[in-house]
């Protein structure tokens, strides 16, 4: 991930990785927008607003956040009740431990249980909890998505691959304003006993947006 | 009235979680770093709520233009708006650096 | 502050049709809900957006529909719910 982020080049860099596959992706920008980009960036820098340097650290903060966060705050919601009434009640407090700050937002955790699925969209832009989860996926910001998990939640999972019965609710939170969801999926069967580091190789990114379930034991030979 | 980025309930197609996945480009997160470098504490240059208002004010091409490229266009018209630059700045600037892209020399 | 509204309260999300950036998307207007909580005051959205303090800051709640009330064609089981932030000044109430 970090192989581009010093170079000045604006062309090479996403064409191919360190090891010379090309990158399947979407289009490079325009043009135009490559001219846009470049000539704000450099008119910022000479007005003093911003350093090159500090582009350079923003692009590794950007990098540095990742759903392993997520995952590690899940594991150990799960395994540690005490942490889990906290992460649930006060999360900003919760959070301290991981040294994440969510200002100006706040995070709510919203707990998957026997009875309820969540599921999080941001139907108005892409508001996603990115201090612990990174940037949002392609899917998240995409028309699709943000048009239908609030209408047909359960025709979306299925796109998902997850079914939900139909005697479990399914709760569709619409993050558009001031408070960024996380979902705490169920713990999967069979994992009694487990460390929080081997607990958090279950919660994958996805199941924390709520469109799928934690990983079972046995994905991960457990 | 209802805006372009009111998507909530309207008709669309489906999401394919494979081929909707995208590793974010260098290009991408520079753009990302920038944004975030004008709303942080320090420089409190542009807020959030700003930069949607931006993007809104694509109307239709709201959903031609790809993601990140909405967010330059807010970011670029932000600083117009607050007069960190000015549109003959910019157009000169743009120029200069079309010139050198173009006798390929881009850094 | 005080809020005007509790959880369990039920409100009617206000149409307000108004100009400029809003957070509070066409498909909960004129919908019925109910308060799940409290959130507390945050600044009003739509000031910030037009590059002003957000004062006087606005109470925000997170609201809870039935899918069945806010799609008459809702293709799962009528139970399931949406949940979503509103501001105090879109809210009356039922």
């Amino acid at each position: 991930m970090s192989e581009t982020h010093d170079h000045s080049n604006e062309h090479d860099h996403a064409t191919h990785t360190h090891d010379g596959k090309p990158i399947q992706e979407d289009p490079l920008p325009s043009l135009e927008a490559q001219i846009l980009e470049a000539s704000v960036r450099e008119l910022l820098i000479e007005k003093g607003v911003i350093s090159a340097d500090d582009v350079r650290r923003a692009i590794d903060q950007v990098e540095s956040r990742t759903p392993a966060l997520g995952a590690k705050i899940v594991a150990r919601a799960w395994d540690d009740s005490e942490f889990k009434a906290l992460l649930m009640s006060d999360s900003d407090e919760a959070l301290m431990a991981f040294g994440v700050d969510m200002r100006p937002t706040e995070l709510c955790v919203v707990e998957n249980t026997d009875e309820v699925h969540n599921m999080v969209v941001c139907t108005l832009c892409s508001c996603y909890p990115r201090p612990v989860l990174g940037v949002p996926p392609a899917w998240y910001k995409r028309r699709d998505y943000r048009s239908r998990a609030v209408r047909e939640p359960r025709a979306v999972l299925q796109e998902f691959g997850t079914q939900i019965p139909d005697q479990k609710q399914v709760r569709v939170h619409d993050s558009n304003a001031d408070l960024r969801y996380l979902v705490l999926p169920q713990r999967p069967a069979g994992t009694e006993g487990w460390d929080q580091e081997k607990l958090a190789r279950l919660v994958t990114r996805d199941s924390m947006i709520g469109v799928s379930d934690a990983l079972a034991a046995s994905d991960i030979g457990g | 009235m209802r805006g372009p980025q009111d998507y909530g309930g309207m008709p669309a197609g489906p999401v394919d979680p494979v081929k909707h996945e995208h590793v974010p480009t260098h290009w991408e997160k520079t753009v990302d770093a920038m944004m975030m470098l004008l709303f942080d504490q320090r420089r409190r240059l542009a807020r959030v709520d700003e930069s949607r208002r931006m993007q809104e004010a694509l109307g239709e091409d709201y959903h031609k233009y790809p993601y990140y490229e909405r967010w330059l266009q807010a970011i670029s018209w932000l600083m117009l708006e607050k007069g960190v630059y000015t549109q003959e700045e910019l157009e000169a600037k743009k120029a200069e650096v079309k010139a050198r892209l173009e006798s390929g020399n881009e850094s | 502050m005080n809020p005007r509204f509790q959880p369990g309260d039920r409100v009617k999300v206000l149409h307000r049709d108004q100009p400029g950036h809003v957070r509070t998307p066409m498909y909960v207007r004129g919908k019925t809900g109910v308060i799940e909580r409290v959130v507390g005051s945050f600044p009003n959205p739509e000031l910030l957006a037009v590059g002003h303090s957000g004062l006087p800051y606005k109470m925000l709640y997170r609201v809870n529909f039935r899918q069945g009330d806010l799609w008459e064609d809702y293709g799962g089981p009528a139970e399931d719910t949406l949940e979503i932030e509103i501001y105090e000044h879109w809210l009356a109430p039922v």
